[in-house]
């Protein structure tokens, strides 16, 4: 069995992976297949004198919302919307992280520098305050930027990571050969080193696209979230806060989606942490 | 030591100063006017711009902040707009909020969670540490608001076994004894305080698992129980130490998660803090407010990892600081 | 040494027992009788300054409407024509020397809780700082009739007025708080809003400020020598909630008394579920609209593309089924209100005045007259390659309204019109309003007892907060006549002749009028609600003396 194969049984070992896989799927499959298993619009307001705030019922399986809405067919077009935008969103800061970190990280001297002072100016202040600031710069923001917004506030503790990983690599016999053969510094660094050094990206993406998650539930919770109508999970749970007494299952469902796929994605970084590097110590996540 | 140290001060500096300015243009930059009545209030035109003159809001950008630079060396805050008050004063009363609820949080997160981790560790892959594995996963991984939600309304409302709200209570707390002041804080900040430091102790349960079962496998560990010590000698006294210092490490992370937490239970809560003070400002476009608040927030998180690196020098001896 | 260790969590554990259970057991009070008692009030938001003329909020004015009188107060009554809505207040009588001159005799009793009496030169004070630009008042234009303020003598004060109108009595007493000259005299006026008088004001009112620990409570205590009748409540403490919710949680656990406006369906279930409290509703003094720019959004000198042409806003108008969402975002808790008006103004609540109905056939209709078509079956209309698609600006911090704008999204959406939310804080709200960079804005206005002030305001050409420039001769014309109507039935008529243009001209979607509903504890008694302040008859509320509990016998 050959290294590949010996940490995928690694990774099964955890049986606590095995099952945020399966949530992982099932969520993702809830996101992709939404048109075909909601039964209503997400933003449809059925009826909003006779079916606002009706419990789970044959009709309504998670019952309806303040306006009158289907919960469960908001909360699968939610997926879409809450799972892509901490998917892509982690994304663009893993790309953003990976990069500055392997150019700091390579090409050390002053480059470094500047690249690491910046990272520590991002790491300084608490995120939610930087990502309040910079929404109350644009009072319109459409989920592409809101996107975009979390990307780019997000990759500072990966570009860390990657750092201490490239800086280490850069030593190996593999990478002297490379450079002894005249190959330009970005290739070796596309090529040779980026691929070793992936272990601890996919880990902190993984666990980064939970942190992404909760954060875009954090800010919709003040209200500076994805606009209405379009549902996702945190500001499924904002619309619903003040019924949580009378009618808390309009908040209950969303945010226990938001905790099991967060828990899914938890269990898988732990899990992978485990297949790709048993030794490694361990690590912190990306993000706050 | 002094020159590493002298090191991490200028750096420390440099970083915060690089916040403010970012910060500034931010704000300033950012689409809203300061100064307008509450909504539905009609607005006064004259009255704004003659407020704005009076702030000097309509300077040119650069001016403005040289002005803010020279008044901030003077150790001047700046006045607060939507305080109706200089911004020393309103964060001074802001602050020691924050710090408690912090420094509650904290001690909960850290205490309950080595205690935890440390459990789970000795009882590593039997049934207790599968369930608490699995609940600390779950509690990690929950949003912080809507646990807060959650317990304000099983705890404060349903079962009243806690207040609702508040820093003390409006009514009696002048008339107690010093100790009842003291008790009635702690039932204040019961609740926010749990919120903040249980998600945070299952991180740190989670991390001080891992750290110690490493350091379980390691020989010394062997050489302890070989001598005949007993479980929990060997655990606490021997493993434990070394599995302390990566969650010390983990001390100078716990600050920028705890204050973007306490951003959000203090909302839930009503707990007048700095987290609630910067939010409220933002919206307010309270420059001067806003401005002082991010520097506090940044000098707290740079102070905080500069201690955090000193803690593990001091505690490793393998650790060297190199300036 | 393994005992030790085990017995330090109990002590522990005990030791916390004891403090937890020491701050219930130091409670004790000692005050009997007719004038004890403490009224806790639940408050969203929170207060900065308890100066009546920097002062921006309502909850605000709550306060210092304890703290600081007018020279006339004014009745439920609602009446602002002449003086027959007022009551003496700091003043014990005046008249009218000639028709532009109001003599003001103040009642020597009158003091400021710091000692000194009550005198003519705090009112000139008082109106030379209303007026003045550096103290940065509120709207002024209710001011701008009065030509000076003078102090005849310690205890009489002469009002000039520049010209003769029905409400002069009116503009005279309601806007201006009288302010402490020998207190502030000294002060700049431009430090006003920042000054430490904000925060520890001294006023001539029935209750002192005692304590006051920011963004959490504000404690205020009766004056025993109030000249006007000593109050009845001991202690009014104001907590400050963050929202809503939070607010009706403390009522509702009873850890608060009372709330000025239980907002939602819901909240007020939830009150109504409470056995301990009772319900007092009242006219609300707010209406809700949806505002259209009929200039570009962006450019004041072009018309706008969509909401220029009157028939596409009625027939939005006409599209909106207002009574249903009142019903289901209010639980019939508000009304439909005919024209721009609260409920407050029950006076012009006339049958000769009805809402625009619901009817989207007549709807549809007017908008495909207008050439506004589905061209591309996308289902939204459209005309010479636009969409009928609009933007709205909702303020984030009011649930309601929020609320309103899914609701409008879904009902427009069913005449093919595209509605867009845009929500944002209130800052920025009010600077897209100012600089007209919207196409539509869900809004709310707090109204003076009367129009006259209001309604130019916000819908005359040139009124300050007429954000959609919607300019009609013939309703400014109206408004005017309506003004100086010199009765109250003229008055009624004149304003329904113009409401009647306005309706026709539909610059706005008339929404709701809330209906207010307050909460308080059942032990109180005597509670009279006024509805332009709450709590302004709150020194005639009482605890009968079986009936106080341990906070109100809490002693000071």
């Amino acid at each position: 069995m050959g290294p590949r194969g010996e940490a995928w049984r690694r990774f099964f070992r955890h049986p606590a992976a095995t099952a945020g896989l399966a949530v992982l799927v099932f969520f993702g499959t809830m996101a992709i297949c939404a048109p075909l298993l909601a039964p209503f619009r997400p933003s449809q307001q059925l009826d909003i004198v006779g079916l606002q705030n009706r419990p789970p019922s044959w009709q309504h399986l998670l019952g309806t919302d303040l306006y009158s809405r289907d919960i469960w067919s908001r909360l699968a077009y939610g997926a879409q919307v809450s799972l892509g935008i901490g998917t892509l969103g982690m994304a663009v800061a893993v790309s953003l992280g990976g990069l500055v970190g392997a150019a700091a990280g390579y090409f050390r001297g002053w480059i470094d520098a500047v690249l690491m002072r910046l990272v520590d100016v991002g790491l300084s202040v608490p995120r939610i305050f930087i990502v309040l600031l910079a929404i109350a710069l644009w009072d319109r923001l459409g989920t592409g930027s809101l996107i975009l917004l979390l990307g780019l506030t997000g990759w500072f503790a990966t570009s860390r990571l990657v750092r201490s990983e490239v800086l280490s690599l850069r030593e190996r016999p593999f990478a002297e050969a490379a450079r002894a053969a005249g190959a330009r510094p970005w290739r070796i660094i596309t090529r040779h080193i980026v691929p070793n050094a992936a272990a601890p990206l996919i880990i902190s993406a993984a666990l980064g696209i939970g942190h992404m998650m909760l954060l875009e539930a954090g800010l919709s919770f003040l209200g500076v979230g994805v606009a209405p109508p379009q549902p996702s999970w945190g500001n499924m749970i904002a619309d619903g806060r003040d019924q949580i007494v009378t009618a808390p299952w309009t908040s209950l469902f969303p945010g226990l989606a938001i905790a099991l796929t967060v828990m899914a994605l938890n269990a898988i970084g732990d899990a992978l942490r485990d297949a790709l590097d048993p030794r490694a110590e361990a690590l912190v996540p990306a993000g706050d | 030591m002094t020159a590493w140290l002298l090191r991490r001060l200028a750096t420390a500096f440099a970083i915060v100063f690089t916040v403010v300015t970012f910060c500034f243009i931010a704000i300033h930059l950012a689409p809203g006017t300061p100064f307008l009545p509450e909504e539905g209030r009609a607005i006064n035109p004259a009255a704004v711009a003659h407020l704005r003159r009076e702030y000097g809001l309509d300077q040119p950008l650069p001016v403005q902040y040289v002005r803010y630079l020279a008044a901030l060396a003077r150790g001047n805050l700046g006045e607060s707009f939507s305080q109706h008050r200089p911004v020393a004063a309103a964060i001074a009363s802001a602050i020691p909020n924050t710090v408690v609820l912090a420094g509650a949080a904290l001690v909960i997160d850290f205490v309950l969670g080595i205690a935890l981790g440390a459990y789970q560790a000795a009882r590593a892959r039997r049934r207790a540490d599968a369930a608490l594995t699995t609940a600390t996963l779950f509690i990690y991984s929950l949003p912080i608001f809507w646990l807060g939600l959650v317990l304000l309304l099983v705890f404060g409302q349903w079962l009243g076994w806690f207040p609702v709200g508040g820093v003390t209570d409006p009514v009696f707390y002048d008339s107690l004894s010093w100790f009842g002041k003291l008790g009635d804080r702690l039932y204040h900040l019961a609740l926010p305080a749990l919120t903040l430091g249980i998600v945070g102790a299952a991180g740190t349960a989670r991390f001080q698992r891992a750290a110690l079962i490493e350091a379980l496998s390691q020989d010394f560990v062997r050489t302890a129980r070989a001598k005949g010590l007993p479980e929990s000698a060997v655990v606490i006294r021997h493993a434990l130490r070394d599995a302390l210092l990566p969650v010390i490490a983990l001390l100078g992370l716990a600050l920028p998660f705890l204050l973007t937490g306490a951003v959000l239970v203090e909302t839930v809560f009503a707990w007048p803090g700095l987290g609630k003070l910067a939010t409220d400002a933002i919206a307010a476009r309270d420059y001067p407010l806003v401005l002082a608040a991010t520097m506090l927030a940044s000098i707290a998180v740079v102070l905080g990892s500069l201690i955090a690196d000193l803690l593990t020098a001091l505690a490793d001896p393998r650790v060297r600081l190199v300036a | 040494m393994a005992i030790t260790r085990s017995r330090r969590p109990t002590v522990f554990a005990v030791l916390l027992l004891a403090l937890v259970a020491s701050h219930a057991c130091s409670r004790r009070g000692s005050c009997r009788g007719e004038y004890c008692g403490t009224l806790v009030l639940s408050v969203a938001g929170s207060v900065t300054t308890l100066l009546p003329p920097v002062s921006t909020t309502s909850a605000e004015r709550n306060i210092f409407d304890q703290i600081f009188l007018r020279l006339a107060d004014f009745t439920a009554s609602g009446v602002t024509i002449g003086d027959s809505g007022f009551v003496p207040q700091l003043a014990r009588s005046w008249e009218w020397s000639d028709p532009l001159t109001l003599t003001f005799h103040l009642d020597p009793r009158a003091r400021w809780q710091d000692g000194p009496p009550v005198t003519a030169a705090d009112v000139q004070f008082t109106f030379e700082s209303y007026t003045d630009t550096a103290v940065a008042a509120g709207d002024l234009t209710a001011l701008r009739h009065i030509a000076a303020v003078t102090a005849t003598d310690s205890f009489t004060a002469v009002f000039r007025f520049r010209n003769q109108y029905p409400e002069a009595f009116f503009d005279a007493t309601f806007h201006m708080r009288i302010l402490p000259a020998h207190l502030l005299r000294d002060t700049q006026r431009r430090d006003w809003s920042t000054g430490a008088f904000g925060h520890a004001p001294i006023g001539n009112g029935p209750y002192r400020l005692v304590r006051w620990v920011p963004n959490e409570t504000v404690e205020l205590a009766a004056d025993s020598s109030f000249f006007l009748g000593r109050p009845h409540v001991r202690r009014l403490i104001w907590r400050f909630a963050t929202d809503m919710n939070l607010a009706v949680t403390q009522v509702v656990s009873g850890e608060a008394d009372a709330i000025e406006v239980l907002v939602g369906p819901a909240n007020i279930e939830r009150a109504q579920a409470a056995e301990h409290l009772q319900l007092y509703p009242y006219p609300g003094v707010t209406y809700t609209f949806l505002r259209f720019n009929l200039r570009a959004n962006g450019d004041s000198l072009r018309q706008h593309p969509v909401f220029a042409d009157p028939d596409v806003r009625r027939a939005l108008v006409l599209a909106t089924d207002r009574a249903s969402m009142v019903q289901s975002a209010t639980a019939g808790r508000a009304k439909v209100p005919p024209g721009p008006m609260p409920q407050k103004w029950t006076w012009l609540w006339v049958p000769e005045l009805t809402p625009p109905p619901f009817d989207t056939a007549q709807a549809n209709q007017l908008l495909t007259a207008r050439g506004w078509r589905d061209a591309d079956g996308d289902g939204i209309r459209d005309r010479a390659g636009r969409k009928l698609s609009f933007h709205v600006a909702v303020p984030s911090t009011s649930g309601l309204r929020k609320q309103y704008a899914r609701l409008l999204q879904e009902q427009f959406r069913a005449v093919g019109a595209e509605l867009l939310i845009d929500e944002m804080d209130n800052a920025a709200l009010g600077e897209r309003l100012a600089a007209g960079t919207f196409d539509t804005a869900l809004e709310s206005f707090e109204t003076d007892p009367t129009p006259t002030s209001g309604v130019p305001l916000i819908w005359g050409s040139g009124g300050g907060s007429n954000f959609g420039h919607y300019r009609n001769a013939v309703f400014d014309r109206q408004v005017s006549i309506a003004s100086a109507a010199p009765t109250q039935s003229a008055a009624v008529s004149a304003w329904v002749t113009a409401l009647k243009t306005l309706d026709r001209d539909a610059p706005g979607i008339m929404l709701y009028a809330l209906d207010n509903v307050a909460a308080v504890d059942k032990r109180f008694t005597d509670v009279q609600i006024r509805p332009d302040s709450w709590l302004a008859l709150v020194r005639n509320w009482r605890i009968p003396p079986d009936r106080l509990n341990e906070r109100d016998r809490v002693g000071r």
